[in-house]
């Protein structure tokens, strides 16, 4: 039991939006300077300076018009899967199955692109598009279902069908997928056929002079756009309300005659929906087909990136280039020092660690000041007792 | 397939066992303190890479390593649980000091082991992803008596690593610290109702470290069991989602020593079935890829068929507010 609210300063008086705004701000630069500070430590440990790493870090990331691209496009997908981890989190429910959802979106995305083949230019990639979402919607109703008619936690469940997940890309590739028009004389490794050019998502990165190694295309401002819808469903829409209550507190949901299953079941389809989208970028863009190796993990790098985003939907873009400089950060440890590659993937880490932390105690402190607030305008002082900030919270 | 086949798939199961036991009684003493600790499977990472290089360094031959044999391997399993213990502290600090979302906290510990794990295997055996293949490890035994089995169900109880017998007598003392002590009662009484313990003079937050770190310890020994005595070397996702099988056999065992047993020995089993009895009849039938997909399943399966006739303990994943810190 702390001191309590007695040894804050007595409230400022600054419109509680902006209070709030200015409070998050804060933590997010303390917790960004934490994990800096931290890096630093060990790369002094390493022997190496800081200041050249971190600048060789960030200069390999904006060196030039077409480096700027490879981060947007390395962003891409995890702003799906951030989006999809963060639209079930509002719910208070912790999708930890984006992995395999996208799994399974890229599975759906590849037999549509191979079926439609008939339909015409952008009709195709919609449908392609489509079921890249269903498959994912599908994949996640699973967990979304037991959730609500058995109670098993869905941390469990999802977590299972990402195991699963990777048997039905392997099956898919083995089986029904697997190429049958390979180039004569040639070893092909495991994939499926190559999709028709109108299945691909067209490049949009020539507009601005963006190589094409970069693969910069036009699902980035598709992601944009769906972190806008994501914000538009949770501030203007009723599901977004109801999935807030739902998240924040069961009890007052179920007092205000909320349906908490259907809530989360619909939560869950969006997620997938989402989630299904995150496959795209390597499948459509960068591949051209869905190939054995495929890059996996995207699913739970995407965990990282909506909790670095404060599961915001604008946030999480933000949170998501940081990420990709921090990723492309490595090949440029890797050209100008001796610090392993690995280093990225711990500051990474430290990052996260630090801004759930400093989030958790910036959020009580800002409740805390909302309660005294509250309290002067009654006419009472520090009446906030850790119980009363337990039950705001809970 | 024969009763060969059979024997063969307890002995897999057996090692399977022995990985879900060690890791869900640490997931047990972390919930009965009140701590929600997904963070099992990320727990067992760390034990896996540090547990092999714990061996090589303690057992291994004597330019690199100290060359200190059966007693090298057990300080180097040891060492895993060090590491897991550790690890642990980092979901300690920030679920009782800081008051973290207990499942947060647990996803970030997940996250992060598999980076810490490449930077540490960097480290220790200065390349990324595995260590050098048939580390050392201890001698295997045979059970007497029942190795002795016919039908090839003697199988089961041959070439066992000794650390299968630590885990499976683990039960005993397990069961009477929970049970019959003062502080397995303060424990669970954390547990349950963490306002009431502290009215009675009883401070919460030590016992929850306790909790989690004992998880992280043996969590990590369970890691160092799998890459030390199973596998022979470390490999970048060995874990395989152990850990939240582990959970889920804990949920089944409704969070008590001696269900687990049993709860954990069933998973087990489902794992040894496309190693060993993917010829079985009816399995057989399937893609080879469906077959993969049993253990996963089986899990699903049982977690939806059981859960409502569990009972967590009640102030599992709350935070406490008596815990200290900010």
């Amino acid at each position: 039991m702390s001191t309590g609210g007695a040894t804050l300063p007595a409230p400022r008086a600054l419109p509680p939006w902006l209070e709030s705004a200015v409070g998050q701000g804060l933590a997010l630069l303390a917790a960004f300077a934490i994990a800096v500070s931290a890096g630093a430590l060990i790369i002094i440990l390493y022997g190496e300076n800081p200041l050249s790493v971190y600048s060789a870090m960030l200069s390999f990331a904006f060196k030039d018009v077409t480096s700027v691209g490879t981060v947007l496009s390395i962003a891409t997908p995890l702003i799906f899967a951030a989006l999809a981890v963060s639209v079930c989190f509002k719910g208070g429910l912790f999708n930890i199955g984006v992995e395999g959802q996208f799994l399974v979106g890229m599975v759906t995305a590849s037999w549509a692109a191979l079926t439609f083949d008939f339909l015409p230019g952008l009709l195709h990639l919609a449908a392609v598009l489509l079921f890249a979402c269903f498959g994912g919607m599908v994949y996640a109703a699973v967990p979304g279902i037991l959730k609500v008619t058995t109670g098993a936690h869905e941390v469990v469940t999802t977590i299972m069908m990402n195991g699963i997940a990777i048997s039905i890309v392997a099956y898919a590739l083995n089986g029904p997928l697997r190429f049958t028009k390979a180039p004569p004389g040639q070893n092909v490794d495991l994939r499926t056929d190559i999709f028709e050019p109108s299945a691909l998502v067209p490049d949009l990165g020539h507009v601005f002079g963006v190589g094409g190694s970069a693969h910069l295309s036009w699902l980035f401002p598709i992601a944009i756009v769906a972190s806008a819808i994501v914000w538009f469903l949770f501030r203007r829409l009723r599901l977004g309300y109801e999935a807030r209550v739902v998240g924040s507190s069961a009890g007052s949901a179920r007092a205000g005659g909320i349906a908490i299953g259907g809530v989360q079941i619909k939560l869950f389809l969006i997620s997938g929906a989402l989630a299904g989208l995150t496959g795209m970028q390597q499948v459509l863009v960068e591949r051209g087909a869905l190939v054995q190796n495929y890059e996996a993990q995207l699913g739970f790098t995407g965990i990282a990136v909506a909790f670095l985003g404060q599961n915001n939907p604008i946030g999480i873009v933000f949170a998501a280039v940081l990420w990709a400089i921090l990723s492309r950060g490595e090949t440029a440890l890797q050209l100008g020092t001796n610090l392993p590659r690995e280093f990225v993937i711990i500051l990474q880490g430290i990052l996260i660690f630090s801004v759930v932390v400093v989030y958790q105690v910036a959020k009580r402190r800002l409740a805390r000041r909302e309660l005294q607030r509250a309290g002067a305008e009654v006419g009472l002082r520090d009446t906030a007792t850790p119980e009363d900030e337990a039950l705001q919270e809970a | 397939m024969d009763l060969t086949d059979i024997g063969a798939s307890i002995r897999i199961a057996f090692t399977y066992f022995t990985i879900l036991y060690l890791t869900g009684l640490g997931g047990l003493f972390s919930e009965r303190s009140g701590i929600v600790n997904i963070g099992l499977e990320g727990l067992m990472v760390i034990g896996t890479v540090s547990g092999a290089a714990g061996a090589a360094i303690f057992a291994g031959p004597a330019p690199e390593g100290m060359g200190l044999g059966a007693g090298g391997v057990v300080l180097g399993l040891l060492f895993g649980a060090l590491c897991g213990a550790l690890f642990a502290s980092v979901h300690a600090v920030a679920t009782i000091n800081f008051r973290v979302d207990h499942i947060v906290s647990g996803v970030v510990i997940n996250l992060v082991a598999i980076g810490l794990a490449r930077f540490l295997s960097f480290v220790f055996f200065e390349q990324a992803t595995q260590s050098d293949p048939g580390g050392p490890h201890l001698a295997r035994l045979d059970i007497p008596g029942l190795s002795d089995i016919p039908w090839g169900l003697g199988n089961a109880f041959q070439n066992l690593s000794p650390v299968v017998l630590f885990a499976a007598v683990l039960v005993f003392p397990v069961s009477f610290a929970l049970y019959r002590t003062r502080w397995g009662l303060r424990l669970r009484s954390a547990g349950e109702n963490p306002e009431a313990t502290r009215s009675l003079g009883v401070a919460v937050a030590p016992l929850q470290w306790q909790g989690v770190l004992l998880s992280g310890a043996l969590a990590g020994l369970s890691g160092a069991f799998l890459s030390v005595e199973v596998v022979l070397n470390w490999r970048e996702g060995q874990t395989l989602g152990l850990g939240f099988i582990a959970l889920a056999a804990l949920i089944l065992s409704n969070w008590d020593p001696r269900r687990l047993l049993v709860a954990a020995f069933l998973f087990g089993f489902a794992q040894a079935i496309p190693l060993r009895l993917d010829d079985a009849p009816l399995i057989s039938l399937l893609p080879p890829q469906f077959i993969n997909m049993i253990p996963y399943v089986v899990t699903i399966v049982a977690i939806a068929g059981f859960v409502a006739k569990v009972r967590p303990p009640a102030a599992a994943g709350r935070a406490y507010e008596g815990a200290g810190g900010t």
